[in-house]
């Protein structure tokens, strides 16, 4: 535990923790040292030198070890020199002084000298107005130069670090704050000094230039305008940007940003704090990646099908066409008929009441997220029952935790916890990574795992035998089932996981020691290991709770989704197994009932349809009607495109006008999330709300109210036939007035109105939503307003020029993590080992040799990426070979292959690379033209690989 | 009660011989005082380069905010002002103007002048709106003076810099 120690700051006592360096102690009683160099997240190097402080200590009898005493006061010795507050650590009995007329003068001294050679075009730089160089020279500087002002360094400017970073070297004043930003967080040292005295410069050293996915951080943290984006260059200056503060739906870090605005444009993003999520860091994908809110081929009016061409139609129109044939099937074909599915970038409002709409409305569990490929992913359930304990913050962790990351990328899956990670093994936690291939978070993992693909699970079958080794269940604190028959799936013989998964006994016995031993531990899974199962995670479930590393924060499991909102898609049961809050589905349909909901149809309590169901679904003439919300199914996986092309009535509701939308009945326009509110929620449970920024173009709406739209126009339909036939077995007063669920909601349906439609905001969404959906209790929007963070290091809020100049405040909300299941009593959990999946049909036949191992890409075919520069970080499709297959193949780096599967081919760009193993093959799921999905079986396909052509230029 | 006429009549017949005190404008016009603040111009530079470099400064200072500027970078083969950095749309909105003159305080390169034109009225509220081009001084007609307020400065440093890095 580290210490209290006293000292004397400028008169003021103070007490700060042992460790503390004096600008972080001096800043606690609010006295400001001018720091350049400096980053509290950074190691310290005092290489700016303007925190220079005078600093003496207590004289120290030798012959007592006391203090020297007199008129009952310490003796203080002050150093000779004066010291550089950042490297400075505190002391006991510590004095410094922070402005005597000698640090004065070595403050102007320094600022004169930084400035010798500083152009002076601060009416021309990016960073003028939020410039720290600009502040401290105000607050501490000389005010006048005794050097030539013609006698400056003149450089070329700018130099593009690499396609997004510019640097300016003439601004640049050395700090180095981007060169130990990548080194020490990033884990990308591509950046370096160049030369040495007047020369010396920043450069990258990679190839491409500045090779990094964090790159726009640099910027932010820069305290001059030597490296600006080539995003933001010159489009406004800063103090004309309004901040709305809003979230990065990339992925599912969810990382807090603020869009700045000026007037109706994005001018750029920058990161918002929030401790709990993303500090203050943004990736490249969060920064530059959202420009598709303001592209020019936005849907801007509904469209409606008139012959072969798609015309504008008024709201009231597109709402009559699709109630009157949705309600056609539904009468002729029942409800079951009709099929949606929803994209997992979307909020939890539209979900929520997409999957009421099909489920209330239509009677029908037809619903699903995915796209219905063979490789779509399992349902991570697991994920949220044994989730990260609410109050978890992968950003404090240190020593004493052990994380497990396993068939997971981080950096392209979700980059900021890279950072997070990299910074855990920093501050001396342990990182155990286990993977089929080399990834990045290598370089920082304390312990890496290589085992062979599809024997993840046997691996961790290998640990939690350890594991019950070593300590039994005495750690097991959850109620639990299946022990016995998790006892009897371990009893293999070490040595049959050691030759099945090629990881050595001792790695395994180690990675099970330090995961048992840890105070904390966080299990992470990506997409390679949900591609092995869900037997996999049910072991990795089983290993968090027999070791006790449940139900508490900084512990559980922490699955990384594909998107941004992939966690709120499941909670608001778009799928077809579970209502919303993985209720089951007969609880659910009785739950609305309950709630004064109409009687659940037959259809309301069979399980759904899934999205690969569905399909076949249309083909057999099973599924007439579909709705597809944000998804383009059409472009992802090409084989939908006959049932798209067949299913009777297509209503798509999208940003733009996509594969899928130009097949569509109906195209229904969206707002982008600049433009709407909402919330998401994160890989960890958190909710976050979003703000709108900007007015959407044209006639478009949130995506809630079109699905309300839809809904009371059926509704509206249905009542009025009703009333017509004189058949109204019960009234239907839905549409009557906006009351709320009555009071006691056990009230028969008869009588109450039941939660009606005809929400005015999305907030009166989120309330049913904390109404209604276990888990969500209390999320309402004010809560979530309220959740200010008060920031971190001590410091106030709105220090901005702390960090860089660059506004990082968060006085909006950090969001709420609701609690998992693991956390609440009386939750009980299986430990019930699952069948291994084998892989697919043809796992033995030697036409189909090599295994596909799929990795998900950052910059990949993501349509969101339009507009955006990073357009050019994505890659031409590939496949990347092993050496010695590509030897035995006689391929070449550069190559056309051809791979090929039972169901289909694709031809690709082939790269050798000795990061995959012998015998596999590695393929990007998303790149543009060549969907994975074209030659995937099942999650785990097996390919033929063979030359085509000449080698590609 | 006729001397008092008289005395009345006195006043008016010595002012029949002077030289009226009205102008017949719009057919003559009254010089403006050296001072005076009329519409903005944009100026240049001797080489026809724009004096702007498009640094909003005069928006920031505008009590009124009359002034929109967006700016852009200068293609290196072609500049249009010197330096990285030039005003792609500058608009000053007339009917906002106030004619302070902080603009041309705030202006780095005294690109923008309060000249000594004050006809300003407009068939539409659109028209009030002025475009840089409408603002700009063509480019055979020379370079902006320093502005005479800070001629009458003098020696004394002027408040905007008279050094600048572009």
């Amino acid at each position: 535990m580290a210490e209290d120690i006293t000292l004397i700051i400028d008169g003021v006592k103070l007490t700060v923790p042992e460790g503390t360096n004096v600008v972080d102690a001096a800043r606690t009683v609010g006295i400001e040292i001018p720091v350049f160099c400096y980053h509290p997240r950074l190691r310290s190097v005092g290489m700016c030198r303007m925190c220079m402080v005078a600093v003496g200590i207590p004289r120290i009898d030798r012959d007592t070890g006391q203090c020297l005493l007199e008129n009952n006061r310490p003796v203080i010795s002050m150093f000779p020199r004066l010291q550089t507050a950042c490297t400075t650590l505190v002391s006991p009995g510590m004095v410094v002084m922070t402005s005597t007329d000698e640090v004065k003068r070595a403050q102007r001294g320094i600022l004169e000298f930084l400035l010798t050679s500083h152009p002076l075009d601060c009416p021309v730089c990016d960073k003028g107005g939020e410039c720290p160089l600009q502040n401290l020279t105000m607050g501490w500087g000389p005010g006048t130069s005794r050097f030539e002002y013609h006698n400056k360094m003149h450089f070329e400017k700018p130099v593009p670090l690499g396609d997004l970073i510019l640097l300016d070297r003439e601004r640049c004043i050395l700090c180095g704050r981007c060169v130990r930003f990548q080194d020490e967080l990033a884990d990308d040292p591509v950046l370096g000094f160049d030369l040495r005295g007047r020369d010396w410069h920043i450069i990258s050293k990679s190839d491409p230039p500045f090779d990094s996915k964090f790159s726009g951080n640099t910027t932010d943290i820069c305290p001059v305008g030597a490296l600006t984006t080539t995003d933001f260059r010159f489009r406004s200056r800063v103090w004309e940007l309004r901040s709305v503060p809003s979230l990065c739906i990339h992925c599912p870090v969810g990382c807090n940003v603020n869009l700045d605005m000026r007037h109706r444009e994005v001018m750029r993003v920058m990161p918002r704090e929030n401790l709990a999520v993303n500090d203050i860091w943004i990736c490249d994908k969060g920064r530059f990646g959202q420009h598709f809110v303001e592209s020019s081929e936005r849907l801007t009016t509904p469209l409606m099908r008139r012959g072969d061409q798609l015309v504008q139609v008024s709201w009231e129109q597109a709402f009559e066409t699709i109630a009157e044939r949705f309600v056609a099937i539904q009468r002729k074909h029942g409800g079951t008929a009709l099929a949606g599915i929803a994209g997992e970038r979307l909020s939890n409002e539209d979900l929520y009441l997409f999957q009421r709409l099909f489920r209330e409305v239509f009677g029908s569990n037809n619903l699903d997220h995915r796209i219905g490929t063979p490789g779509d992913l399992p349902d991570d359930d697991i994920g949220v029952m044994l989730g990260v304990g609410s109050g978890t913050s992968l950003v404090t962790l240190g020593k004493g935790t052990t994380v497990l990351v396993i068939g997971a990328n981080p950096e392209e899956e979700a980059p900021v916890y890279l950072l997070h990670l990299h910074q855990m093994v920093k501050h001396g936690g342990e990182l155990v990574v286990a993977n089929v291939r080399p990834t990045k978070l290598d370089h920082s993992a304390t312990l890496s795992l290589r085992y062979r693909p599809g024997t993840a699970t046997q691996l961790v079958r290998g640990l939690l035998r350890v594991v019950l080794e070593e300590a039994g269940t005495k750690h097991l604190s959850q109620k639990t089932t299946g022990l016995a028959e998790l006892r009897a799936a371990l009893n293999h013989p070490m040595a049959s996981v050691v030759s099945a998964t090629g990881v050595s006994e001792d790695d395994i016995r180690a990675a099970a020691h330090t995961f048992l031993q840890a105070e904390n531990a966080v299990i992470i899974y990506g997409a390679e290991a949900m591609a092995e199962g869900t037997a996999l995670s049910q072991d990795l479930g089983s290993l968090a709770l027999i070791a006790g590393k449940t139900g508490k924060a900084n512990n559980g499991l922490l699955a990384l989704l594909p998107w941004g909102n992939s966690r709120g898609v499941l909670d608001m049961g778009v799928r077809p197994d579970r209502g919303p809050g993985y209720a089951p589905l007969a609880s659910a349909a009785k739950e609305r009932e309950g709630a004064g909901g109409r009687k659940a149809a037959e259809g309301a309590v069979q399980r759904g349809l899934s999205a690969r169901e569905m399909w076949n679904g249309v083909v057999e003439g099973r599924i007439r009607g579909m709705y597809l919300m944000g998804i383009d199914p059409a472009s992802a996986y090409p084989a939908t495109r006959t049932a798209l092309e067949k299913v009777d009535f297509l209503v798509v509701q999208d940003m733009f006008l996509t594969p899928t939308a130009q097949m569509a009945d109906v195209v229904l326009p969206a707002a982008a999330f600049a433009e709407r509110e909402g919330t998401y929620t994160n890989a960890e449970r958190r909710v976050q709300r979003v703000r709108p920024a900007r007015p959407a173009p044209g006639d478009c709406r949130p995506d809630w109210a079109m699905v309300q739209g839809i809904a009371e126009a059926v509704l509206a339909l249905l009542k009025g036939t009703d009333e017509e036939q004189g058949t109204a077995k019960e009234p239907r007063k839905k549409l009557k007035g906006k009351k709320r669920e009555a009071p006691g909601g056990a009230e028969t349906a008869t009588e109450s109105p039941g939660p009606s439609w005809g929400y005015l905001t999305a907030s009166e969404v989120a309330s049913e939503i904390a109404e209604r959906v276990p888990g969500y209790q209390g999320i309402a929007y004010t809560r979530l307003a309220n959740a200010a963070s008060r920031g971190g290091w001590g410091r106030q809020p709105n220090e901005s020029f702390y960090y860089g100049g660059t506004c990082y405040r968060n006085s909006e909300g950090v969001g709420i993590q609701y609690p998992a299941p693991a956390e609440l009593s009386g939750a009980g959990f299986s430990l019930k080992p699952r069948e291994v999946e084998t892989t697919s049909a043809s796992g033995g036949d030697t036409r189909y040799p090599f295994l596909v191992v799929t990795q998900r890409l950052l910059y990949d075919g993501d349509p969101f990426l339009r507009d955006s520069q990073l357009l050019a970080h994505v890659p031409a499709p590939y496949v990347a070979i092993n050496p010695s297959d590509a030897r035995s193949l006689g391929v070449q780096a550069g190559d056309r292959v051809r791979v090929a599967s039972v169901a289909g081919v694709l031809e690709l760009a082939a790269r050798v690379s000795d990061e995959v193993p012998a015998g596999c093959v590695l393929i990007p799921s998303n790149l543009p033209g060549a969907p994975l999905s074209m030659v995937q079986t099942g999650l785990q396909t097996r390919v033929a690989v063979s030359k085509v052509g000449g080698r590609r230029e | 009660m006729i001397s008092e006429l008289l005395k009345g009549l006195q006043t008016t017949g010595r002012y029949l011989f002077r030289q009226p005190v009205t102008v017949q404008y719009p057919e003559v016009k009254r010089p403006v005082r050296e001072r005076f603040r009329g519409r903005h111009e944009l100026k240049r530079f001797a080489n026809g380069l724009e004096r702007c470099i498009g640094c909003s400064l005069c928006a920031a200072a505008c009590p009124a905010d009359a002034i929109l500027v967006v700016p852009a970078e200068n293609d290196p083969e072609h500049p249009t002002s010197p330096g990285e950095r030039y005003a792609k749309i500058y608009e000053i909105n007339m009917l906002r103007c106030i004619f302070c003159g902080y603009c041309e305080d705030a202006c780095p390169t005294n690109a923008i002048v309060l000249e000594h034109q004050y006809e300003l009225s407009f068939y539409s509220r659109w028209d009030a709106v002025y475009p840089k081009e409408r603002l700009i001084v063509p480019p055979d007609q020379g370079y902006g003076e320093v502005p005479p307020v800070l001629k009458e400065l003098g020696n004394k440093s002027p408040s905007p810099p008279a050094q600048m890095d572009l």
